[in-house]
């Protein structure tokens, strides 16, 4: 693997972390409502 | 599939000239696509699917033993990002296209209120009861017409092109995973704001539809691998 790719596989992991928080954060999210509501 | 080094090592091998080591490679590719192809078609169907996971761990054990045994077979992690692919389309097609186009048959009234009922009340609420029929949930059918005639048979397409271990197969791949991070990242926004109509009344509200349904999720975890892989591995 060359530089530029490594680069570029960094850059694609970044991109994961970012992707990966927000489904995270939507799933805290939908818990904090079941903790809430009576379903 | 064969590379220059490949095809050198198997010059080389004793007793086993290049044509015998091509030959038995396609061979060894072919059965154990033969297995991968059948349990996937069968855990496609998704109520079949629990007869078609032996079929496809048998392919992956023939594809380990024909790559351990030196023969120029696909690459593991290939055979595994692209069949992983190909059973997430052929699912959610199977799923949505009898919701979208086939939601009175009995099928659809066992399968899908069944799901409704403990995962995802978007399939429970109102289902068949609304002018298009099947789910009632709010952007449900804009979902499933983007899914079924856009994305997934492009992404069943590009599975077809990557196992063949084309550029073309291995181009759509990056453009499907693409896609297909997209669509998660719409649906679960859907999921979260209509929450109180999802998740209302389920068996396993929140938690069990995040276990079901982060395999469909997980896919475009390949990306950095398909982006920077060795593109040569792929043939015109």
């Amino acid at each position: 693997m060359n530089q530029q790719d490594r680069v570029k596989r960094r850059a694609l992991i970044a991109v994961q972390v970012v992707i990966y928080g927000y489904l995270l954060t939507m799933f805290l999210l939908q818990l904090r409502l079941y903790a809430q509501r009576d379903w | 599939m064969t590379t220059t080094d490949d095809t050198a090592a198997a010059a080389d091998l004793g007793g086993i000239g290049l044509d015998d080591h091509v030959e038995r490679s396609r061979q060894a590719q072919r059965a154990a696509d033969r297995w991968l192809i059948g349990g996937t078609i069968l855990m496609g169907t998704a109520i079949l699917g629990i007869v078609g996971l032996p079929l496809f761990l048998r392919g992956l054990v023939l594809q380990r033993r024909a790559q351990l045994a030196g023969l120029s077979v696909r690459p593991i992690i290939v055979t595994l990002i692209g069949y992983m692919v190909m059973l997430d389309g052929a699912l959610n097609t199977f799923g949505w296209a009898i919701d979208l186009l086939a939601s009175h048959t009995y099928a659809s009234r066992i399968f899908l209120p069944t799901w409704g009922n403990m995962f995802d009340a978007g399939y429970f609420w109102h289902y068949n009861n609304l002018p298009v029929g099947g789910a009632g949930a709010p952007g449900e059918k804009a979902w499933e017409v983007l899914g079924i005639f856009v994305v997934f048979p492009m992404r069943i397409a590009a599975c077809i092109g990557f196992l063949q271990m084309k550029r073309w197969g291995h181009q759509w791949m990056i453009v499907t995973c693409w896609t297909g991070m997209l669509m998660w990242v719409g649906y679960v926004a859907n999921m979260t704001v209509y929450a109180d109509l999802r998740f209302t009344s389920v068996v396993f509200p929140v938690v069990g539809w995040w276990v079901y349904d982060i395999f469909y999720i997980t896919p475009f975890v390949a990306l950095p691998y398909l982006h920077t892989v060795n593109r040569e591995i792929f043939s015109d």
